[in-house]
């Protein structure tokens, strides 16, 4: 529990950093400033200036607002396609059930940074290639995890009770089946969103990604790989941010004990 | 010389006394048995001596096994007796048998690694052999039928070769076939000088072991002596309630005045995973007559209730309900009361809604609470937090909010204890005659099926169970027997 | 025993085409998408860019035929089920040499990642589940569920900065001997070791809260002759099945740390491909990577059912 609110209050400050930021900051995240070079965090730029003297505060704010509004809408997405499906394959059964789980296994085969960087050459756009490719292979783990849970409870004693007392499948799905769907989702959907933000930040580390000069965390880490010796507090930066999120993700989801 | 000598033995928890203070001795060749209800203390009684207590208890008092003092603080010292001076047979042992290790090596392991034996596939053959398991010896348990489960389980319990024997619930989930099977092995441990003691709540199996009997309540000792004088002339009062509790001493309920027929089936087939169970079948149930649903496990008992109140469809053949008679008004009964409720709602959140959603009249519900003797109260609270008892009650208010016209009760008593089994017994049978409620009961308990309800329908397996199984049933009339 | 194995191994067929029709519409996808310039970038990419002249973008231009071609999608995928998965539009050399050539690489690094990972994971899931809620224990979940929350991409980067660069120690790229396997064996292990550890841990609590176990002990074995005689074999088919199910995780770690580490496998190919928009190289990866995932899960189908009888009734 105490975990889940440490997880919860560090995503809050990592949101409200991203999204907070501009608000009180008009500094452009690709102007650059040769003179400002590898300038370390003053009064003037709070988290100091990368290696072309671009504001690195305003840069981290652009990356995360980037990674955390991709997250967002593919994991929505994600949620919306793997309960249907779910929903539809545990009710409906038969072949549809077969079908579909033959669809989800399929899927699962391929890797979802390779359907990534497949989508990456398909669509006109990197954002909308991460979007397309991640929630194109993260609905499976939603979808087999509702089918699991509504299958297991369609068939339990307090359902067949429901039915045979007359309640609809809307009352069934709302008292019945929510409420132990609710809590395994929300650990799946914490995971989805932190395999968002390592996706996206792998790719850009690997410089098949999001392209320059647009801030992204996995570009910046390799960006300022180079100058690790003079700058190690600017390299640390997107990856200290990185971490934070992915922890917090990791805390919200339940998988720390400590 | 004593082989088992427990001295004011005690269990308590933070809380205060789990068990107050019992002593007892078994000599070679005898047996005592512990009874009693859930929460009686007599199942912690015997995790006290096996060193089994969970962390929160603590056992006090003396513990003499073969002459030597153990520690009851100890439970190293308590599990080295494990299998060498302690045996124990366990609940329902085709759960405690490894799955995936074939019949022979769960035995010959205990040779081998516990008695130290030079052949220990040969002596696991002989002990399988004195059991009528040696065709068995290849199988893994998954093969095996119950009853060679559970001698199969016996074998590896006694292999160590310990004298004392504590067996705990063994006739639980048992039919009364193999009840008297075990019956019979547990008898043979005291023939062979072995000292058995014995946990169970089941009257029956206590009276065929013989020995000394201890009746337990709410922790604390009420009656011993012999089992014969504790269970035909019972000088504590709980006691004899225990006694009229079991199904056989129960009083004969009123007579049937059956009624129109409320439902009628015709050529019914059931069928359960492809398999068809049930095969053109004719059956009419009456208003106000209680029907017993008997036969072995898996002859679709649950499979044909279902059917008849239209949960699954019926493979061939019609189910027809009487003239103007609401599906509603066909209920169920389920035999695990807590798993028939929404577990995160509230009681009283579920009567409301369900009393909503028919526009029944709020003012019916307080008469039928006090009708089952269930307090207000209990609707605050979670299914989870209510007695099994209670709960089961509180299904048949649920039900009786729609007047029903038929209950499906499949084992609805199976997981309580016998009083309040036979409680919820007599409110069933009390319904239908003065509601006009016609009742499908369903129970492996002969003795409950003859006192309760007024003729049976026998399901039997026509061919062995894995092969493709069909069950008759006989009609209304034809076989009825009152 | 073959009876019993014909359902599992029919359902992987069925995914394999599936896999297969999966790779082959997105290629199509691809081919559709790629833009008109396509054939200088391919013939500067073969020849240099200074090199680039009308002919040998009319020889490329031939080679390749019309990308937007329906036809040519469907010989595509005809050619895919008889096994020719085309020729490179970089190099022009056939996919199937090439990614033969490559997979060698890609098969010694995922070979070395699985054996560390099973050297860390298990063992340490075993100790700790043997003692819930001990020091081991707790220190065990939680150093799991850190390197779980790690990417592997910044696992690698702290071992190159810390052991290659800090320390000296390791080069952190090259191929051909052992000292070069470990940084990338490693970070890849890493990720796969806090699962198994994971799994091993929850089956061994699992385990020993069973009737089975706590008979065993009963019948008069101790603790360790249980773990050998039970423990290990109930604990082995989850792992196994988790093993065969993070293979997908293990491929797309390597597309990563084999970019990272230099590592001439098939996902540091497949990484140029998608650079240079080479569709049948991006289409033979993804579908050698699909089908092994496939393949791999078939064998652990076969092994579970040999190691738990059960399986096969069910």
């Amino acid at each position: 529990m105490t975990g889940r609110l440490a997880g919860t209050v560090i995503f809050a400050a990592v949101l409200s950093f991203a999204f907070g930021l501009p608000l009180i900051s008009g500094a452009d995240p690709v102007s650059q400033s040769l003179m400002k070079s590898l300038q370390p965090p003053s009064a003037d730029g709070w988290l100091g200036y990368d290696h072309l003297g671009r504001s690195m505060s305003a840069r981290m704010a652009a990356a995360l607002r980037l990674s955390l509004s991709i997250a967002l809408v593919t994991l929505v997405t994600t949620a919306l396609i793997g309960v249907a499906l779910g929903a539809l394959a545990s009710w409906r059964g038969g072949w549809i059930d077969r079908a579909l789980v033959l669809f989800a296994d399929s899927v699962v085969a391929l890797p979802a940074l390779l359907i990534v960087l497949i989508a990456g050459l398909i669509l006109p756009n990197q954002p909308l290639a991460f979007w397309a490719g991640l929630s194109a292979t993260l609905w499976v783990e939603i979808f087999r995890l509702t089918r699991a849970t509504i299958r297991s409870q369609i068939a339990s004693p307090a359902v067949e009770a429901a039915q045979l007392l007359g309640f609809g499948p809307l009352y069934i799905f709302r008292t019945h089946l929510w409420p132990e769907l609710a809590p395994v989702l929300r650990a799946t959907l914490a995971l989805t969103f932190a395999a968002v933000v390592m996706g996206i930040a792998a790719l850009g580390f690997v410089s098949v990604g999001v392209r320059a000069p647009t801030p992204e965390l996995g570009l910046m880490m390799v960006e300022l790989l180079p100058y690790w010796r003079e700058a190690p507090w600017a390299l640390l930066q997107p990856v200290i941010a990185t971490l934070a999120t992915l922890l917090a993700l990791t805390l919200i989801a339940g998988g720390a004990k400590a | 010389m004593t082989v088992l000598h427990a001295e004011t033995l005690t269990v308590t928890s933070g809380q205060g006394t789990m068990v107050a203070p019992i002593s007892l001795a078994i000599e070679p060749g005898q047996c005592v048995t512990l009874i009693g209800e859930t929460g009686s203390g007599k199942s912690l009684f015997a995790q006290a001596i096996l060193g089994t207590l969970s962390k929160d208890l603590s056992a006090s008092g003396g513990l003499r096994i073969a002459g030597q003092d153990v520690a009851l603080d100890d439970p190293q010292a308590l599990a080295g007796l494990w299998g060498k001076v302690i045996s124990v047979l366990p609940q329902e042992p085709w759960r405690a048998l490894d799955p995936l290790m074939r019949a022979r090596q769960q035995v010959a392991e205990v040779h081998a690694l516990v008695t130290g034996q030079a052949n220990p596939e040969a002596a696991a053959q002989a002990d399988l052999a004195a059991l009528d398991l040696d065709e068995a010896a290849d199988r893994y348990p998954f093969e095996l039928s119950g009853g060679m489960a559970q001698r199969l389980a016996i074998a590896a319990a006694r292999a160590g070769g310990a004298r004392i024997v504590v067996a705990d619930e063994p006739t639980k989930g048992l039919d009364i076939a193999r009840r008297d099977e075990v019956a019979r092995r547990l008898k043979s441990v005291t023939r062979d000088g072995g000292a058995l003691l014995t946990i169970t709540h089941d009257l029956d199996l206590a009276e065929a072991l013989g020995g000394e009997i201890l009746v337990l309540r709410n922790g604390r000792l009420v009656e011993r002596g012999p089992a014969a004088q504790v269970l035909r002339c019972p000088s504590e009062s709980y006691t004899a309630e225990l006694v009229a509790a079991q199904p056989r001493n129960w009083p004969d309920k009123p007579a049937a005045q059956a009624g129109a027929p409320v439902l009628t089936a015709r050529g019914l087939s059931v069928a359960r995973g492809g398999r068809r169970l049930i095969d053109g079948m004719d059956l009419s149930l009456r208003a106000g007559e209680v029907v017993g649903l008997c036969g072995p496990s898996g002859v679709g008992k649950s499979s044909l209730g279902d059917t008849l109140l239209g949960i699954t469809a019926p493979a061939a053949g019609t189910v027809l309900r009487g003239a103007g008679l609401a599906r509603e008004r066909f209920q169920k009964l389920w035999q695990d009361p807590p798993a028939a409720f929404a577990p995160k709602l509230s009681l009283g959140r579920a009567l409301k809604d369900l009393m909503s959603l028919h526009r029944i009249p709020a003012d019916r519900l307080p008469p039928l609470l006090e009708k089952l003797r269930l307090e207000p109260a209990l609707l605050d609270r979670r299914p989870d937090a209510v007695s099994g008892g209670e709960l089961q009650r509180l299904s048949i208010v649920r039900a009786l909010l729609l007047d029903p016209v038929l209950l499906f009760a499949d084992e609805p008593t199976s997981r309580l204890d016998p009083l309040t089994q036979q409680q919820v017994m007599r409110l069933l049978t009390d319904l239908a005659r003065t509601k006009g409620i016609a009742v499908l009961l369903v129970s492996h308990d002969p003795g409950l099926i003859a006192k309760a309800t007024d003729r049976q329908i026998a399901l039997s397996l026509e061919t062995a169970p894995d092969e493709v199984a069909s069950a008759t049933g006989i009609g209304t009339g034809r076989r009825a027997r009152s | 025993m073959i009876a019993t194995l014909a359902r599992p191994l029919g359902w992987r067929l069925a995914q394999a085409w599936m896999v297969a029709i999966l790779v082959g519409v997105l290629s199509f996808l691809m081919m559709s998408a790629l833009p008109g310039d396509m054939i200088f970038r391919i013939a500067a990419a073969r020849f240099g860019y200074d090199n680039v002249t009308a002919e040998n973008a009319e020889l490329v231009r031939a080679q390749i035929g019309d990308p937007s071609d329906l036809s040519a999608f469907f010989d595509w995928i005809a050619g895919l089920f008889r096994g020719d998965l085309g020729r490179s539009l970089v190099t022009g050399e056939a996919v199937s040499a090439e990614i033969a050539h490559q997979l060698g690489a890609t098969a010694q690094l995922a070979g070395i990642a699985i054996v560390l990972s099973l050297v860390i994971g298990p063992p340490l899931g075993l100790l700790a589940g043997l003692r819930p809620g001990s020091v081991l224990d707790r220190a065990t979940v939680l150093m799991a569920s850190v390197f779980k929350a790690t990417p592997q991409f910044l696992l690698g980067l702290v071992l190159i900065v810390a052991v290659s660069i800090g320390m000296g120690l390791l080069p952190a790229a090259g191929h051909g001997e052992l000292r070069h396997m470990i940084l990338p064996g490693l970070t890849l292990a890493l990720g796969l070791a806090a699962n198994t550890t994971r799994i091993t841990r929850e089956a061994v609590v699992q385990a020993r809260g069973s009737d089975w176990w706590r008979f065993a002990r009963w019948k008069g074995m101790t603790e360790p002759q249980v773990v050998r005689r039970h423990g290990l074999r109930h604990v082995a088919v989850p792992v196994l099945t988790l093993i065969a199910a993070q293979f997908v995780a293990l491929m797309e770690g390597v597309v990563v740390v084999e970019t990272i580490f230099g590592w001439p496998g098939i996902g540091h190919a497949l990484v140029h491909a998608v650079f240079h928009r080479d569709v049948p190289m991006v289409q033979g990866t993804a579908l050698v990577m699909g089908l092994a995932f496939v393949l791999v899960n078939a064998l652990a189908d076969v092994a579970a059912r040999l190691l738990d009888p059960r399986e096969a009734t069910r």
